[in-house]
């Protein structure tokens, strides 16, 4: 089942989602942000947007502010590591 | 845009196409009198379908494109084929609901969004149709199990979050990892907006690894790991045959095809 943050009535009712699925582009670990046929990428380990296209700008503050709360975000962390532990959010040395 | 359909509530979740809906078999033949190959037919009844195969006098595919969803008798298909440019074809609850079907034809990412399918448990393969309505085949051995145990249930399909994940009962596949496994075209259009410093042999080997879910020392005893943490850091600059046809073997890809990913 993939990960869904439960997010604020007002945001779920504009139909935004954020997802960690069972299959996703594997690298780097990533949360996907979902509404229609747009999807927005943040990187699980730097907390930066992944693309530049959509426009991040599009993403409303309150859904990023709920994001980064730190028990959304330590829950997205965990929740990757559960579905893709051969790519933790956390990196291993080298040789892994 | 033609959307063949006698319900009353479905075009309106249409009207980002602005529809001009036909009800009838005789509004099916002045539909076909405006048609050129630019337009998109939505299809959800069976007769009036069988109506526009049957109106067409003119050259072949000179109808536009279709979605058809509705049952479908194989026998149908060579005389589609010759109706129109494009058309995709599965029964009803193999397409996305009408809303978010709508949404994702008018995208500007429409080949980038996959709008329905079907599966195939003889051959163990679903192939998709794009938002363009161009098809997209993917074996069943693309969904791995996930980490924490979901497995996908081939027998509960269907696409969701308007194109962009396909659901296989408690598994979600997104639509962008199925694309850049199984669409060069779409991995180069993704290598574009990559900056320059992951562009290198190097980086693609190693995203290409960690897709495979494979560690450097799955390599051995053909590469050692070290070698290969030394090619995606770049530090080989010229790399033997035999070790780029190893490298290949081992992340199931051609070797010309590395850079790609």
């Amino acid at each position: 089942m993939p990960f869904d943050l439960l997010l604020p009535a007002a945001l779920k009712k504009a139909r935004w989602k954020v997802k960690i699925r069972e299959k996703e582009t594997r690298e780097p670990p990533h949360v996907t942000i979902l509404r229609k046929t747009k999807a927005w990428r943040i990187n699980l380990r730097t907390r930066q947007f992944m693309d530049d296209q959509p426009d991040p700008d599009q993403v409303p503050a309150a859904l990023l502010q709920h994001i980064h709360a730190a028990d959304n975000w330590t829950r997205l962390c965990d929740e990757w590591d559960r579905k893709y532990s051969d790519n933790p959010v956390q990196q291993p040395a080298d040789g892994e | 845009m033609f959307l063949l359909d006698r319900t009353k509530q479905r075009p309106t979740w249409f009207s980002l196409l602005h529809p001009e809906v036909v009800r009838s078999t005789g509004a099916v033949r002045q539909s076909v009198a405006k048609a050129t190959k630019h337009t998109l037919w939505v299809s959800y009844e069976q007769d009036l379908t069988d109506a526009l195969v049957k109106s067409v006098c003119g050259p072949s595919r000179a109808l536009g494109n279709a979605v058809l969803i509705h049952a479908l008798s194989p026998r149908s298909i060579p005389a589609l084929t010759g109706c129109f440019r494009r058309f995709a074809f599965a029964s009803d609850d193999a397409f996305l609901p009408p809303d978010e079907l709508a949404e994702a034809l008018h995208a500007e990412n429409a080949a980038d969004l996959l709008i329905g399918g079907s599966v195939n448990a003889d051959n163990q393969t679903i192939t998709f149709w794009r938002g363009n309505l161009e098809p997209l085949t993917v074996p069943f051995s693309a969904f791995e199990t996930s980490g924490d145990g979901i497995s996908p249930d081939f027998t509960a399909f269907s696409v969701t979050d308007s194109g962009q994940t396909v659901r296989l009962g408690e598994y979600e596949a997104a639509t962008d990892s199925l694309l850049y496994e199984f669409d060069p075209e779409f991995r180069r259009r993704m290598a574009k907006h990559r900056q320059q410093s992951e562009r290198s042999f190097g980086a693609s080997v190693r995203r290409l690894r960690k897709q495979r879910g494979l560690r450097r020392t799955d390599f051995e005893p053909d590469i050692t790991s070290k070698t290969i943490a030394r090619i995606e850091q770049g530090k080989v600059h010229r790399i033997h045959k035999k070790t780029l046809d190893a490298i290949a073997r081992h992340l199931r890809v051609a070797a010309d095809e590395i850079e790609t990913f």
